[in-house]
């Protein structure tokens, strides 16, 4: 069943100067599906995140989450920014029960769920510290544990590895795949990184530069479950080659359109 | 234990003996240079001063030595407010109360109003085009020009001088408190929006927390504008407290009790300072927990 249906949608954010973000995006993501969006920055992958999230409207065309138009963000799409953006003035236990809370649920119910996924993301000694006290990675994992502890039912991710330092950045993504592996949820996963998509994605679609449409959707046949020691398989070799190849074509065609 | 690295956020371990600790605090660690280097220029103006006057006033009697000063001061404070010819025998304290009582009136009438609006026009659009224009058109009235207003309306009472100290508080209450609920990071707000935060939900637990750093800009700066305000207050349009006092003691010429009135508003204002800072260092924790790695 699909989770996520797009069709034929377009943004265009308004102002002095209109900026056309989208153009004719047509994109379908299955139930438990891993999708990496691959695009060089700028080309509007956070504005489609955001539209899939409810933070922007479309300016035209249809979003359908589980079949429903998409109007406002919710716990049922949980959300992991770039830079975390946790509460600073709450500790990390008080972060990840946020969303419980404002959705008035029992400290009963939530507790231990909430203890659950700071085991799982490996933080649990670290409670009640506030996050101007934990690493940026550190942090990324407190991102992760809220939206889980809501059970949603598609994750939806912008660049949250993008601010780490390399050797981080490994643990994060071996990280989000056990995580994945565990919960086979949905996830739309935004990225510059070509080797980021292929590890931990089902499939990349490839997105071409402003405006974004999706220049080609690859399948990563690569065995699940994956770790970081896929990164030098040959098979991932393989895939690398593939993508780039599509991602050099779909910049020259821009530039050849564009003179 | 949340509570202790509330109270602790530098996750220093405490002395068994916590009075053996700061003693030694005081006399090891660079506060006591602090100390010493804040007090040298103090010490100097006060020797310079009472050294300039050897009969015990300068400017052909116009200004006090310090010595003098400080026996006004001593007398003021703990001599008995009998009848006699002194009438700054005693009394100091009445004053102090009294102006004390002022400032916290106007500053809380002030918070309480100054606060929820400020939120308001940072947060909504509509209260920002309808309630701010409002306020920048006011607010280039100083206080002072609202004197003859407020004794006209409220009499020469306390009332007055309240009404006085709160206006003067309210602007930066709620300009900082303003610019503090304006500037929300983007992504903290859709972050709850996203795990099913309601309207109220996002101004309570994302908006007001996120704003309370400038909040307490503002107060600190209201304060400072309260004491300000009281004193002149208390100069026209009351007959009771420190500013009453000060202008008082001019008239009669007393420039002793003149000083020791200032520097009694000086201690205050600096005592009410820190006390908002203390406020201020519990409430805003997590920004410091790190602050000493
Ligand atoms: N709120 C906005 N208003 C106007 N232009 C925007 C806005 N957000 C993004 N853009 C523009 O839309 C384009 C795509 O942005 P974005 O989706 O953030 O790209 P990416 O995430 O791929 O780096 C960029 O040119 C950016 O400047
Ligand atoms: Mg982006």
């Amino acid at each position: 069943m699909a989770s996520i249906q797009i069709s034929n949608l377009n943004k265009i954010y308004p102002g002095p100067k209109p900026v056309r973000a989208l153009d004719h995006v047509d994109l379908v993501v299955e139930e438990g599906e891993f999708l990496a969006l691959l695009g060089p920055s700028g080309c509007g992958k956070s504005t489609l995140l955001n539209i899939l999230a409810g933070f922007e409207t479309s300016t035209e065309g249809v979003v359908l989450f589980e079949r429903q138009t998409i109007d406002k963000a919710g716990p049922d799409r949980g959300v992991v920014f770039q830079e975390a953006a946790l509460f600073p003035w709450l500790t990390v236990f008080d972060n990840i029960t946020f969303g419980p809370r404002v959705q008035g649920i029992k400290r009963a119910v939530y507790e231990q769920a909430a203890r659950e996924m700071l085991d799982l993301v490996g933080l649990s000694d670290f409670a009640q510290s506030y996050p101007s006290q934990l690493s940026g990675g550190m942090r990324q994992r407190v991102g992760i544990a809220r939206v889980l502890v809501m059970k949603p039912r598609a994750l939806l991710m912008d660049e949250p590895f993008g601010a780490l330092d390399a050797q981080t950045r490994l643990t994060m993504q071996e990280l989000l795949l056990d995580v994945w592996q565990r919960l086979k949820i949905t996830v739309v996963f935004v990225t510059h990184d070509i080797d980021e998509a292929i590890l931990l994605a089902d499939r990349v679609c490839v997105m071409s530069a402003r405006p974004a449409r999706i220049a080609q959707q690859i399948a990563i046949q690569l065995p699940r479950p994956r770790s970081i020691d896929d990164l030098t398989s040959p098979g991932f070799i393989r895939h690398k080659a593939e993508i780039m190849q599509v991602m050099r074509a779909a910049h020259s065609q821009k530039h050849i359109a564009a003179a | 234990m949340a509570l202790t690295r509330r109270l602790r956020p530098d996750g220093a371990t405490s002395s068994a003996l916590p009075g053996v600790d700061s003693v030694t605090r005081l006399f090891s660690s660079n506060r006591a240079n602090k100390i010493v280097a804040a007090a040298i220029l103090p010490v100097v103006v006060l020797v310079v001063w009472q050294l300039a006057g050897p009969h015990g006033s300068l400017f052909g009697g116009v200004l006090p030595t310090p010595d003098r000063v400080a026996k006004a001061w001593y007398t003021w404070v703990f001599g008995t407010n009998s009848l006699g010819f002194n009438p700054y025998s005693g009394g100091w304290l009445d004053s102090v109360i009294f102006s004390t009582t002022r400032v916290l009136q106007g500053f809380a009438v002030a918070v309480v109003l100054g606060i929820p609006t400020g939120i308001m026009i940072g947060w909504s659009r509509l209260a920002s085009e309808t309630i701010d224009p409002l306020i920048q058109l006011l607010r280039p009235i100083p206080i002072t020009a609202w004197l003859p207003f407020s004794i006209a309306v409220f009499g020469i009472s306390s009332f007055g001088a309240i009404f006085l100290i709160a206006l003067g508080v309210f602007y930066p209450v709620v300009i900082n408190t303003t610019q503090g609920a304006r500037h929300v990071e983007r992504d903290l707000v859709r972050a709850a929006e996203m795990m099913g935060a309601g309207r109220f939900d996002i101004l309570w637990r994302v908006v007001v927390p996120a704003s309370l750093p400038a909040i307490f800009t503002g107060l600190r700066i209201g304060l400072g504008i309260g004491w300000t305000a009281v004193i002149v207050a208390e100069m026209i349009a009351v007959k009771s407290g420190l500013g009453y006092a000060l202008w008082d003691a001019y008239y009669v010429g007393r420039m002793d009790v003149v000083i020791a009135d200032m520097a009694t508003i000086g201690l205050m204002g600096l005592l009410s300072d820190q006390i908002i800072l203390v406020c201020e260092r519990y409430a805003l924790s997590w920004r410091r927990v790190n602050a000493n790695r």
